[in-house]
C-alpha cells in the first residue's frame, strides 16, 4: 500500500517537474521561433497588430533584401573564420598550457597560477582601451588576426582544463609514460589530450558561442565592411533609418544556425567524454 | 639486462631528508627485494633508479656507466607502479605496445610482441579490452605485461600487488617469480611486506627512514639480524621482546630479564655488547616451546601464565603473560592447557637475540 502510494506520489511529482521543464524550454526557445518568424514577414506585417505569429509568404524577398543591404555570405564567412580558429588555438593552447601547470613544477608556479585566476575577475570591459591600444600598436587594427588570436590562451580556459586534469589525470600515468620512454610532447599528445577530451569539448563550445557572438572587439578593431563580421554587420544596418527588418530578422535567425550546429556536434562528444569517465573504474 | 649500483644516494624534500647516504649494488639477473615501513623512502628511491626524480647527491650506475643524468627513457627500465597506471583511453593492446609504438618498431614486430607477452602472462583473450573492463588481477597482469614486453635492462616495482585482495597476492606472487626464472632480467621489487620480500627475492634491503638497516639473503636476515628493527620485521608472526640486562659471569654471558629470570646467551649473540648494559632480548615465537620434562638441562627457561589460545589450525598461536608482556608462541604440537594456568616455556640459548637497547 504504502509502496503503491509512493510511487503514485512520484508520479505526481514527476508530472510538475516535467510540465515545470517544458514550460522552461518554451520560454528559453520562444525568440528563436519568434525570430525565425519574422523572418519571413515583411516589415509593415511585422509592426502590424496583432502581431503574425504564423508563418509569412516573403522569405525570398527577405533573402534578397538581405544580400543587397549587406554581402551576407561573406560576413557569416568572417565570423565562421575567426569562429573556428579561434576555438582551435583555445584548445591547443589552452591544454598546453594547462598541462604546464598540471605537470611541471616551476618557480613562482602558484603565483603565477594565482595572477593568472585572479585575472578572470577583471570586468572585460576595463581591458577594451588597453586592448584597442596594444591592437593598434602592433599594427593589426581591421584584421582577422586581433580577433581570434588574443583569446587563445586565455585565463578561463586554463583554469578550466587544469582543474580537469586535476581530477582526471594522476602523476603516475605521467610518470609510467615517462617510462615508457615519451618525450614530453607525446606525453601531451597521446596520454593527456584523450583523457581529457570532455574537458576540450567544453572549451569549445564556450569559446565559440564567446567568439561567434563577441561584438565590442570587433566593433572598436574591424573598421572595413569586407570584414565586418555577422555581429556588428547586423548591427550596422540597424542604423539606417527604415531598417529592413525581416531582412535583419531572416540575418539573425541565419546566424544563429551554425551556433546550433556547433552545439549539437560538441554537446554529442561531451556526452561521450563524460559517460566514457564515469564508467571508468 | 644490467647490473645496477647505487653510491652514496641521498635524496632531499625542501628541508627534509629522506634517503641518507644509500650504498647498494644489485648484481646482474638479481632478484632485490626492498623492505620497509611506510614512509621509509622506498618509492623515492625506486623514482630515482627510474629517473622520475633526481638524487640530491650520489650516483646511479647502471652496467658501469654513471646514468644519473639521463632520462627515463635513455635508461631503458621498466616500471610497475602500485596503481597500475594503465592508459584508461587505450586497450590491453596499445597500453602494452605504447612503448614499442614510441620507438617506432614496425607494426608487424609490435604485434608479435605483445601477442608474446600477452601469452605469457595469459592476457590473449583480454588484448582488445580497455583497462576499465578488467579485474584487478587483470589489470595487474597487463602492467606487468607492459614491463616485460620491452625487453628491458631491469624492472623495478613499486608495491605491485598491495591492491590485490590476499589469495591473488599469492597467486600474483608465484607468478612473478616463475617470471623471474624464466626473463632472469635484474629487478628491485619494493613492498612493505616481508612476507612478498622473502619468498621473491635473492636478497633483500631492509630500510627505515632513509637508512639500510641490513642487506642478505631471507635467510641471513632472519637468523642474523643486525639489530632489534631487522629482526622484528623479518619473521612471522614478529619476534617477542623483552627488555633486560646483559651479565657476564665469568666466559658465561645470560640476559637477565626484568623480573629476575636468566637466560644463556652466546657469546656470538652477545656481540659486543658491555656488561651490564640494557638489552632488548628478542625470542621469536617458533623458537620457544611449551616446556615438557624431557627437556635437556642446558635449555633455558621462562615462567608465565597462558592468556589465550589462538587455534590457526595446522598450529596453535599461544599468548603467554611473562614479565607483565605477551608473548607469542607458535606450539606445532597442539599441546592442551587451560587458559590462566602457569607455563613454562624453553627455549635454545642459542636461538635467545639480544640487541643492545636503543
Ligand atoms: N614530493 C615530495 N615532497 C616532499 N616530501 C616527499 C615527497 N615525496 C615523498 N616525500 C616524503 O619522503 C618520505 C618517503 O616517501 P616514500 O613515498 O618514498 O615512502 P615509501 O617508503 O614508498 O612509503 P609507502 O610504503 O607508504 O609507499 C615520506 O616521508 C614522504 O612524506
Ligand atoms: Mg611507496
Amino acid at each position: 500500500m504504502a509502496k503503491t502510494a509512493t510511487s503514485a506520489f512520484k508520479k505526481s511529482s514527476n508530472w510538475v517537474v516535467q510540465a515545470i521543464l517544458i514550460f522552461g524550454v518554451l520560454v528559453t526557445i520562444f525568440p528563436f521561433v519568434w525570430v525565425a518568424l519574422m523572418g519571413t514577414h515583411s516589415r509593415s506585417d511585422i509592426f502590424s497588430s496583432p502581431p503574425p505569429f504564423y508563418v509569412g509568404d516573403r522569405l525570398m524577398e527577405n533573402y534578397a533584401k538581405l544580400l543587397e543591404i549587406m554581402p551576407f555570405w561573406t560576413v557569416l564567412g568572417n565570423s565562421l573564420f575567426v569562429s573556428v580558429l579561434g576555438t582551435l588555438g583555445a584548445v591547443l593552447f589552452c591544454s598546453m598550457c594547462a598541462y604546464g601547470f598540471f605537470a611541471f613544477d616551476f618557480r613562482g608556479k602558484n603565483i603565477i597560477f594565482g595572477i593568472m585566476v585572479a585575472s578572470m575577475m577583471v570586468p572585460p570591459v576595463l581591458t577594451l582601451i588597453p586592448f584597442f591600444l596594444t591592437v593598434k600598436f602592433l599594427g593589426i587594427l581591421d584584421t582577422h588576426f586581433a580577433l581570434w588570436f588574443p583569446g587563445v590562451a586565455n585565463a578561463f580556459g586554463i583554469f578550466l582544463i587544469r582543474q580537469y586534469m586535476v581530477t582526471s589525470i594522476t602523476r603516475d600515468l605521467l610518470d609510467a609514460a615517462k617510462v615508457d620512454g615519451a618525450s614530453e610532447l607525446r606525453i601531451y599528445w597521446s596520454v593527456v589530450l584523450p583523457l581529457i577530451k570532455p574537458a576540450l569539448a567544453t572549451l569549445a563550445i564556450v569559446m565559440f558561442i564567446g567568439l561567434w557572438n563577441n561584438f565590442l572587439a570587433p566593433l572598436i578593431v574591424i573598421s572595413s565592411p569586407d570584414k565586418y563580421v555577422l555581429t556588428l554587420a547586423l548591427r550596422s544596418v540597424q542604423s539606417l533609418a527604415n531598417s529592413p527588418w525581416g531582412a535583419v530578422m531572416l540575418g539573425t535567425f541565419l546566424s544563429m544556425v551554425p551556433l546550433l550546429l556547433a552545439f549539437v556536434f560538441f554537446s554529442k562528444q561531451m556526452m561521450a567524454g563524460l559517460t566514457a569517465g564515469a564508467v571508468k573504474g | 639486462m644490467a647490473s645496477l649500483e647505487l653510491v652514496n644516494l641521498s635524496k632531499t624534500f625542501g628541508q627534509v631528508k629522506v634517503l641518507h647516504n644509500l650504498d647498494l649494488t644489485v648484481k646482474e639477473g638479481e632478484f632485490l627485494a626492498l623492505v620497509g615501513p611506510s614512509g621509509c623512502g622506498k618509492s623515492t628511491l625506486l623514482r630515482i633508479i627510474a629517473g622520475l626524480d633526481d638524487a640530491s647527491d650520489g650516483l646511479v650506475v647502471m652496467d658501469g656507466d654513471d646514468v644519473s643524468e639521463l632520462s627515463p627513457r635513455e635508461r631503458n627500465v621498466a616500471m610497475v607502479f602500485q596503481s597500475y597506471a594503465l592508459y584508461p583511453h587505450m586497450t590491453v593492446e596499445e597500453n602494452i605496445g605504447f612503448n614499442l609504438r614510441i620507438s617506432g618498431l614496425s607494426k608487424a614486430e609490435i604485434a608479435s610482441r605483445v601477442e608474446e607477452a600477452a601469452q605469457t602472462l595469459d592476457l590473449t583473450e583480454l588484448l582488445k579490452r580497455k583497462p576499465s573492463q578488467l579485474s584487478g588481477g587483470q589489470r595487474q597482469r597487463v602492467a606487468m605485461g607492459r614491463a616485460l614486453v620491452r625487453n628491458p635492462d631491469a624492472f623495478l616495482f613499486d608495491e605491485p600487488l598491495s591492491n590485490l585482495d590476499a589469495k591473488l597476492r599469492v597467486q600474483m606472487r608465484e607468478e612473478i617469480k616463475r617470471l623471474h626464472k624464466k626473463v632472469r632480467t635484474t629487478s628491485v621489487y619494493v613492498t612493505h611486506d616481508q612476507i612478498e620480500a622473502m619468498t621473491l627475492a635473492d636478497r633483500i634491503v631492509i630500510m627505515k627512514d632513509g637508512r639500510i638497516q641490513q642487506i642478505g639473503s631471507p635467510t641471513e636476515l632472519y637468523r642474523e639480524p643486525n639489530n632489534a628493527f631487522v629482526a622484528g620485521f623479518i619473521g612471522s608472526p614478529a619476534m617477542n621482546f623483552l627488555p633486560g640486562r646483559l651479565l657476564f659471569e665469568g666466559d658465561d654471558r645470560f640476559a637477565v630479564l626484568t623480573d629476575g629470570t636468566r637466560l644463556a646467551v652466546t657469546d656470538e649473540r652477545a656481540g659486543e655488547i658491555a656488561n651490564n648494559a640494557a638489552i632488548q632480548v628478542g625470542l621469536r615465537p617458533e623458537h620457544l616451546r611449551v616446556a615438557a620434562q624431557g627437556d635437556g638441562d642446558h635449555a633455558n627457561r621462562l615462567a608465565g601464565t597462558l592468556d589465550l589460545i589462538e587455534p590457526t589450525g595446522a598450529q596453535n598461536h599461544l599468548k603467554v603473560s611473562v614479565c607483565d608482556q605477551l608473548l607469542t608462541v607458535v606450539d606445532s604440537q597442539l599441546v592442551s592447557l587451560d587458559i590462566d594456568q602457569p607455563v613454562t616455556l624453553s627455549i635454545d640459548p642459542n636461538q635467545v637475540y639480544v640487541f643492545a637497547a636503543a
